[in-house]
């Protein structure tokens, strides 16, 4: 379905700009035909102004900014326990993490001799939906071989609304599979609607679908929603993009174009008796304990006139000082 | 009569970021710009609207972690001396701009802002719960919660006991600040997994949210989408679809509100843009330049030449937006229910802060919207959840799907390479927790306290932003660094309790740094 969703270039160059390298896990994955693509299942732009924003929200210090001192410790590598955890990363992916005990490799290596220095590691992927799992009975299983010194994984298992247990263990050159570890159950979501309808609440197939995309915006309403609209108006809706300025250093990547800007400021400043009464262009100003003053201005092109008058506390003398600035630009 | 209702949910979060170890610190403008730009104006818009005699309806999550904030005198006195320092740049803004005509209006109108964001502030005794209080007293607005850290559910699977003190937890502070219990939740990123609605009814809540594909891709399937809500099999809770349509309305760069060209620019601060010296005393202690919250730009248009800002022009066109908006949800209703043969709800979500902090013109586009739908129409009509459920007691029981309104849908924002690397820690820490209680049932004095500290860390820890800071990839130092604290914290408190030699010096320090739920129970965690 979501490769019916039109995500215009703009949003995709976004995409990509804020997320370089998100989608590639920390280890190596078998890359699945066809995943990428159905993964999304609502609206991308939706999801990627929601990053912005909580970007956004979370605007922290650049990243060396954080003195070394403040950085915390190591946590610790091993907990010496013999533990695989299994965790749904979306309705095809699982992620598992495990430690195995020192001691544990050690009973093992004094048990199998020479076949523990050639075993290969495995993840044997069981699939075990709608049983209750004993080790023997899933319905299908497949083994991934994986680095000697990875601690997680990511698994495709190809398929979705399915549930799953994994085994880590060591797969020895006669063909023997030792589980050392056996992980929690979970279940993956599906990745579309039921096949499965509720008599009392039965909805006609068609109908279904019509709800479906008009609640996913794949269809129905939206589009006969758009025209009525932009001819009540008459001139077209509002379609940019949220732009990023030129000067911010927040500003996306990838806009290298050569820059520059030069803004001009104009600084007043003079002292007088402490407790004169001072007004520039025609405002009282606050003078500083010791008598003086300073004001600072944008300066746009064209001429300004700053008259700054002074009067003694007993209003008894005045002065008056008018700078007259011409600025241009060339 | 209405042929359909509308419910504005505004998702209301922010970690916990305080540090009285250091005189300024920069993450805790987070919360300081939140309240000038999104909650208070947002108040505002309440305060307006209840002095019309408008009545509305929103639904507003308040993360516990939130709550605790802005219930905190630290914070509380750090905002003052915050909006204070605005104050005074504003002022140096309004000479400063005296022959920009238009960059003048601009620093006027900042500077009023900010008065009457310190004058809403102080009126509510600092402690701007009062106000949300006051608000949900009233009728308004239905205050829901949130789990106590913001802890992203469907990845603490294999920690059981830790969900549950999240909600618990959740529960318990909001009862203690808004005198009665919640009715519902918004789970946190809308992260659901089959049977954490036990947990909520457990806890007493009644309904969550999900997004779209949480309701429609349920078993079996939903006979009305997610136009009605449905009831959890086994558990009854209620759960709510969020509706794709008016979340891209505001959401979309490309059809969304928020880019219009008149809106004006969130990136150009004069934070960055202003001569160092000058903005020196207004930036980051350390000389790193930020965001101050004055910004004279507008979107423009798409290149790097923005216009200045016109605040009058902006206005009309958050008026004409909420027109729109009405419009469309007309269209959509009379759609469904043609439909459906029923009155459809239309449960649009959105994280409050982008209305205001992000979406400058956000909550003026809020109360044109509330006001239209008083005034100009009848078709729809705004609703809270409870009074839903109360009016439309019948709903169909299913099983909802494993879903969030993450990135693609499920869990990868905050289980990929960048951050994968904290469950194991994180799930070993629950896992110690489990134990800790099991071997106090009832403990007293030095090691209560310690126990309860160590439920502040375990939960700090497993709050969702940090991972989520940790997948956009840039900046990561500050989450990787509460990651680490916290779950070394926890780990010994962990070992003192443990061999019996609790550090009370270090523990008292900790609690002061640390000091999120004040009525924390370590017995929660089992």
């Amino acid at each position: 379905m979501s490769n019916e969703l039109k995500s215009n270039k703009k949003s995709k160059a976004k995409l990509e700009a804020v997320k370089p390298g998100r989608l590639k896990p920390r280890v190596a994955l078998r890359k699945t035909p066809g995943t990428a693509g159905k993964v999304s299942f609502a609206q991308p732009e939706i999801l990627q102004e929601k990053i912005t924003v909580e970007e956004a929200k979370y605007f922290t210090r650049p990243q060396d900014a954080l003195s070394k001192s403040a950085l915390s410790n190591d946590l610790p590598a091993k907990y010496d326990r013999d533990v695989i955890v299994l965790q749904v990363r979306d309705p095809w992916w699982l992620f598992a993490y495990w430690e195995v005990k020192d001691t544990t490799y050690r009973r093992l290596e004094s048990e199998l001799g020479n076949l523990f220095d050639s075993a290969k590691k495995v993840l044997r992927v069981y699939d075990v939906s709608y049983i209750d799992f004993n080790g023997f009975n899933a319905h299908r299983l497949f083994d991934i071989e994986v680095s000697p010194n990875a601690g997680s994984w990511y698994i495709d298992t190809s398929s979705s609304g399915r549930s799953w247990c994994v085994d880590f263990g060591l797969r020895l050159a006669d063909g023997r599979f030792i589980m050392i570890l056996r992980s929690n159950v979970v279940a993956t979501p599906l990745d579309g609607p039921s096949w499965i309808t509720d008599e009392e609440w039965a909805v006609p197939e068609d109908l279904f679908a019509r709800l479906y995309a008009t609640a996913t915006g794949l269809g129905g309403s939206p589009v006969r929603l758009k025209k009525p609209w932009d001819q009540l108006r008459q001139r077209a809706f509002s379609s940019g993009g949220i732009s990023s300025g030129l000067l911010s250093p927040v500003r996306k990547k990838g806009q290298r174009n050569f820059w520059l800007i030069v803004n001009t400021e104009l600084i007043v400043y003079g002292a007088t008796e402490p407790d004169a009464k001072v007004t520039v262009c025609g405002r009282p100003i606050k003078l500083k304990a010791d008598g003086t003053f300073s004001m600072r201005f944008a300066l746009p092109d064209g001429e300004q006139v700053i008259p700054v008058n002074a009067k003694s506390s007993d209003g008894i003398d005045e002065r008056t000082i008018t700078p007259m600035v011409n600025k241009e630009t060339k | 009569m209405n042929k359909g209702y509308l419910c504005l949910v505004l998702h209301t979060h922010l970690p916990y970021v305080r540090h009285p170890e250091y005189e300024n610190f920069l993450e805790e403008d987070w919360l300081y710009e939140a309240i000038t730009e999104t909650y208070i104006p947002l108040l505002d818009v309440f305060q307006r609207l209840v002095n019309d005699g408008i009545d509305f309806r929103v639904t507003m999550s308040l993360s516990p972690s939130l709550l605790s904030m802005l219930t905190d005198s630290l914070l509380q006195s750090r905002y003052l001396r915050h909006i204070d320092k605005l104050i005074e740049l504003a002022h140096k803004e309004v000479e400063r701009t005296r022959f920009e005509p238009d960059f003048h209006k601009l620093a006027i109108m900042y500077l009023e802002r900010f008065n009457m964001c310190r004058a809403t502030f102080v009126s509510y005794g600092n402690d701007l719960t009062k106000a949300f209080k006051k608000f949900q007293d009233l009728g308004k607005v239905e205050i829901i919660t949130c789990s106590a850290t913001h802890s992203y559910l469907p990845l603490m699977g294999v920690s059981a006991s830790s969900k549950k003190a999240q909600i618990r937890t959740a529960v318990r502070h909001y009862e203690k600040i808004f005198g009665l219990p919640p009715r519902g939740i918004w789970l946190p990123e809308c992260g659901y997994n089959p049977g954490d609605d036990f947990l909520l009814k457990e806890a007493g809540l009644k309904y969550f949210f999900t997004d779209a594909h949480g309701i429609l891709h349920a078993t079996p399937r939903p006979k009305y989408g997610v136009f009605a809500p449905i009831y959890c099999r086994g558990s009854n809770v209620a759960c709510f679809g969020r509706d794709l349509e008016s979340s891209k309305q505001v959401w979309s760069s490309i059809e969304g509100y928020p880019g219009d060209h008149n809106y004006r620019e969130f990136y150009r601060d004069i934070g960055f843009d202003l001569d160092y010296d000058y903005v020196r005393g207004y930036i980051s202690p350390d000389g790193i330049r930020k965001n101050t919250g004055i910004k004279y730009f507008r979107i423009s248009g798409n290149g790097d030449d923005k216009k200045p800002y016109v605040a009058a022009v902006a206005r009309q066109k958050a008026a004409d937006h909420a027109g729109n908006f009405i419009f469309n949800r007309h269209r959509q209703v009379e759609f469904l229910y043609e439909l459906l043969g029923k009155k459809p709800i239309i449960v649009s979500p959105y994280d409050t802060e982008l209305f205001g902090h992000w979406w400058f013109e956000g909550p003026m586009w809020l109360e044109f919207l509330i006001r239209k739908l008083y005034y100009d129409q009848s078709m729809v009509r705004m609703i809270n959840p409870m009074e839903y459920l109360q009016e439309n007691p019948l709903n169909q029981v299913v099983s909802p799907s494993m879903s969030s309104w993450g990135y693609k849908g499920y869990s990868e924002m905050w289980l990929q390479g960048a951050n994968d690397w904290i469950y194991r820690h994180l799930h070993e820490a629950s896992l110690k927790m489990d134990e800790l209680v099991k071997a106090h049932a009832d403990a007293d004095g030095l090691v209560k306290r310690s126990l309860n500290q160590s439920l502040r860390e375990l939960l700090l820890a497993q709050g969702s932003d940090w991972a989520f800071i940790m997948g956009t990839g840039t900046h990561t130092n500050y989450a990787v660094k509460r990651t680490k604290d916290h779950l070394l914290r926890f780990s010994k408190l962990y070992e003192d309790i443990k061999s019996g030699a609790i550090d009370e010096n270090w523990l008292a320090d900790i609690e002061s740094k640390d000091n999120i739920f004040p009525e924390i129970d370590y017995r929660v965690h089992q």
